[in-house]
């Protein structure tokens, strides 16, 4: 934590209201991001990490929300910012990738046009002058013939392909901060470690801090310094990558981690799942929103709310009433066994 | 395996679809064994032909070259009723749990509706196994038998979905991407349901997915598949363990676990597969093989058995010592 952060997130909520009433979609979220950083935040559908990471970019949408909070970017206020300062950091302070790089793209323009678009718009360029950035880009971001590929449309492009296009644009005003929501989650597993690791060589080139949105614990185990673990639009559990994967105490952090199947397990391995299903956020009550599948669940977390308190002063944070002891993470019993599990090593 | 009766015996599968006036061959020759009881996992990036292949073994596409025999029946040659009616033996649940049950039709009309197309059960016969049916998949009849497929959520659907598939009594369930559109504590609870179905209700799996650890954990054998063909074959844990193909190789090297320990392989595979319009010559992998040589553009590699009950389709096949 020695730099200063570039992003600060205090209190954030992001309420829809719709016709069955609000939805508290995101609600109460607060941390920090460092210049040199890649956070990941984790989560499964409906658990508010893509509406945390659209609201942080300005990009929810412009009736029947209710914003709260602030989100502080290199010194800009995003939340109830104007359309017309957002277009002034994006783009050049925060980008983001998309999952599906076939929505994201405009299917009847060149993928050229699309990454000199924002070159002359933003960065003023001429026309020229765009079209050797543009081609450069797409060398950066690995396309093959980017020459010939300048003029090609996005129909003609694989997904892996497209999805290159997408951080080429993202990244063609030297953004500080890229946000990747699920980048690779459509793609196949060979394409996705491409993917993946061209963000990670991509990050240290151009010094940004990223922060990669995903369902898929995988992707942020080896690739990020810190995790956010999201349930009902709250943050459960947040701290070091190895803290989160090894030294976790919230009970839903080892849940993910459990259900999740693993290649090095021996097949048919049963695998431990989470009762029931996420909550219904129409009607979240004031107790912990995972206490109704929680196996540890009394009482006190039916009717109240746990707020995150410290486990260690690295910043790694949880919101239990009943926390899982100190060590427990299935990972550690599984690493023993081997000659080189340096998982206790905090 | 070789006292194990064969439940499926799939030779020479091909499949090509025109398209514009050009061919695409889509499975190009498959040969493989399902046995009784066991589940064979058939993995594959998309386009390799993975789903392909379990459509034409319902003959939901045609196949057009190979024979299917199920059960002792060869299906390829099947006409009209006595198809439908073969096929109820082997019925399938799709990727997309939502759009497979009709949004406008009660949950309970779902689940009997192959009991009504075949006249198998009636009145309260009918109702019963339809009863029962919900209940084993986690289901409450009582409660939900009559809502819409639309009010229920993408793992209810599914869940849905197999009780209809197991009506008939099946002897055999396709899996295509069964699992790939669900959150993973919803994944884990589908795939335990399955697992014990299997059991209770006798079934032979196969199971279709890219998500290799997904395959590996309800697998007994595993089958990779590239460009519509079959690269290996074996028992999934050795198999894992010891690939003997490159391709699957780097497929396992670029799976990611949710460990920070993991070993993060540096090897990717580069490249994209090449189109299957114009598939290479040879070996259709060479193209992206860091191992290929002339004999692998040359001459086709025939699927060979390394050690018993594990095949490969490689003139190099990675030797299967382990380290």
């Amino acid at each position: 934590m020695s730099s200063s952060p570039i992003l600060v997130v205090k209190n954030l909520t992001t309420t829809f209201i719709t016709g069955r009433g609000r939805l508290p979609a995101v609600g109460g979220v607060s941390f920090e991001l460092n210049a040199d950083e890649t956070l990941g935040i984790v989560g499964e559908s409906g658990s508010g990490k893509t509406v945390l990471s659209r609201t942080i970019m300005g990009l929810q949408p412009r009736s029947n929300v209710e914003l709260g909070g602030s989100v502080q970017l290199l010194g800009h206020e995003i939340v109830h910012a104007s359309e017309d300062e957002l277009r002034t950091i994006w783009g050049t302070e925060v980008s983001m990738v998309f999952q599906d790089p076939m929505t994201s793209l405009n299917p009847v323009m060149t993928i050229g046009k699309q990454i000199s678009e924002s070159l002359r718009v933003r960065l003023g360029m001429s026309k020229a002058d765009a079209k050797v950035r543009a081609i450069d880009l797409l060398k950066l971001v690995g396309i093959p013939s980017a020459e010939e590929r300048y003029d090609a449309y996005p129909t003609q492009l694989s997904g892996g392909m497209r999805q290159r296009v997408v951080i080429a644009i993202a990244l063609s005003c030297s953004p500080q901060l890229l946000l990747a929501d699920e980048p690779t989650t459509g793609l196949d597993v060979t394409i996705q470690a491409q993917i993946l690791n061209l963000i990670e060589e991509l990050k240290s080139k151009e010094k940004m801090a990223v922060i990669l949105v995903t369902h898929d614990l995988g992707v942020v185990a080896t690739r990020t310094d810190r995790i956010i673990v999201m349930y009902a639009g709250r943050i459960v559990e947040m701290g070091r990558t190895r803290d989160v994967f090894f030294n976790h105490r919230m009970p839903y952090t080892r849940a993910l981690l459990e259900s999740t199947p693993k290649v090095s397990n021996p097949s048919h391995t049963r695998l431990i799942t989470i009762p029931g299903r996420p909550p219904d956020l129409y009607n979240l009550d004031g107790g912990c929103a995972f206490a109704p599948r929680c196996a540890y669940a009394t009482d006190q977390c039916r009717q109240e709310a746990p707020s995150l308190q410290e486990a260690n002063s690295d910043g790694h944070l949880f919101a239990c009433w009943n926390p899982l002891p100190v060590g427990t993470s299935p990972l550690n019993q599984q690493n023993s066994n081997e000659p080189n599990g340096a998982s206790n090593e905090q | 395996m070789s006292n194990k009766k064969v439940l499926l015996e799939v030779r020479n599968l091909e499949v090509n679809f025109k398209k514009a006036g050009q061919v695409v061959s889509a499975v190009a020759g498959l040969n493989f064994d399902i046995y009784e009881g066991e589940t064979l996992g058939l993995v594959g990036e998309s386009g390799c032909g993975k789903s392909t292949t379990g459509r034409a073994l319902m003959r939901i596409v045609e196949p057009t070259n190979g024979t299917i025999v199920l059960d002792g029946k060869e299906l390829t040659s099947m006409k009209g009723r006595e198809l439908r009616q073969e096929r109820t033996k082997m019925q399938m649940i799709f990727q997309d749990p939502i759009s497979s049950l009709n949004p406008r039709r009660r949950v309970k009309d779902i689940v009997a509706e192959p009991l009504d197309c075949w006249g198998s059960a009636e009145g309260d016969e009918r109702d019963r196994i339809v009863f029962d049916l919900l209940n084993r998949v986690g289901i409450d009849p009582a409660i939900y038998g009559n809502r819409y497929a639309r009010q229920f959520s993408g793992g209810q659907c599914q869940r849905i979905s197999i009780a209809r598939s197991l009506a008939m009594r099946p002897k055999m369930l396709i899996c295509d991407e069964m699992v790939s559109a669900l959150d993973v504590s919803i994944q884990a609870q589908i795939l335990n349901l399955l697992e014990d179905l299997k059991e209770e209700y006798g079934l032979t799996l196969l199971f279709i997915a890219h998500d290799l650890a997904v395959v590996k954990n309800v697998s007994d054998r595993v089958a990779v598949m590239y460009l519509g063909k079959m690269c290996e074959i074996g028992p999934s844990d050795l198999m894992y363990d010891a690939p003997a193909h490159p391709y699957t190789k780097f497929l396992l090297s670029a799976a990611l676990e949710a460990n920070p320990d993991s070993i993060q392989d540096n090897e990717v595979l580069s490249g994209e597969p090449p189109s299957p319009l114009n598939p290479p010559s040879g070996c259709r992998f060479r193209t992206r093989c860091p191992f290929a040589t002339e004999l692998c553009a040359s001459q086709e590699p025939l699927l060979t058995e390394v050690t018993p009950g594990h095949s490969v389709a490689c003139h190099y096949p990675l030797t299967t010592v382990k380290a």
